[in-house]
């Protein structure tokens, strides 16, 4: 089976950047997820968003990516919250309590919403 | 829930994957396809299907090196009460898991690697595993209870 490809593009939405990722989470996406969250700080002080609408596979690889990514956000004192992630990705956030560290909201709206809301 | 051991299980399927990256997820497809018939609840088969893929990838990286011409065998069994999944690589000793509980605090402070989740993973998605090995093998089983599972799906038992 060939290896999906992974993809992530940055947005500036009010109130901080949305990372859109498509694909597959894996020890693959580091390259791409590393540049891409480091474009999503540049000349943005407000929130980043990780949007998983797209997203159909996050190993245990992939969870330790987003937690160096959360690493990142604490130590610059960002909120990085999440949105988009199928029920049982919710799961898997809650039970590794990634969910404790990072919002976990449903759509981009409510994720968005508690951004400008700061 | 006791579950018995004895009864003898019936075989679904003896599949095999090359120890190459990505191929954990052929082998959580090919599982969830093999169990299919038996009408596990979406939220247990999105389970089952990470275990799979975690204990597959183990397998391959640390059991096998990610050699191509070292397989990962995987059979897949049950009996009415229960579904097994074992997964076996060519390493030996002891199957090569992070033995460290992951401890998100700690990741986040830089104290533990942000690594090491895989064990976790699967303990967290599935009602047993088993982990044997001798001089040659590692064998992983994941064991789900299917009686809970039923009267789950029927709405009668919260598991």
């Amino acid at each position: 089976m060939a290896v999906k490809h992974f993809e992530a593009e940055v947005r500036r939405e009010p109130g901080g950047a949305v990372l859109d990722l498509r694909g597959e989470i894996n020890g693959f996406a580091q390259e791409t997820l590393d540049a891409a969250y480091a474009e999503a700080e540049k000349e943005n002080s407000g929130a980043i968003l990780l949007n998983f609408e797209e997203v159909d596979y996050i190993n245990s690889t992939g969870i330790a990516l987003i937690v160096g990514l959360l690493a990142r956000a604490r130590a610059a004192k960002r909120d990085l919250s999440a949105y988009g992630l199928s029920e049982h990705y919710v799961e898997i956030f809650n039970i590794t309590r990634l969910s404790d560290f990072m919002g976990v909201f449903p759509d981009e709206e409510s994720a968005l919403d508690r951004a400008v809301a700061g | 829930m006791s579950v018995s051991r004895n009864e003898s299980h019936r075989m679904l399927a003896e599949l095999s994957v090359p120890s190459a990256p990505g191929n954990e997820r052929r082998a959580m497809e090919e599982v969830a396809g093999t169990v299919e018939s038996l009408g596990l609840p979406d939220r247990t088969l999105e389970r089952l299907k990470t275990a799979v893929a975690e204990a597959t990838m183990n397998a391959m990286e640390h059991g096998n090196r990610y050699r191509e011409e070292a397989p990962v065998f995987i059979e897949v069994s049950a009996t009415d009460a229960e579904l097994s999944v074992k997964i076996t690589d060519e390493g030996t000793g002891p199957a090569a898991f992070d033995p460290q509980t992951p401890d998100l605090e700690a990741k986040l402070d830089g104290a533990q690697t942000p690594r090491g989740w895989g064990l976790f993973l699967i303990k967290s998605m599935v009602d047993e595993m088993n982990v044997t090995g001798d001089e040659r093998h590692h064998t992983v089983e994941l064991i789900l209870h299917l009686n809970g599972r039923k009267e789950a799906s029927d709405g009668r038992k919260a598991l």
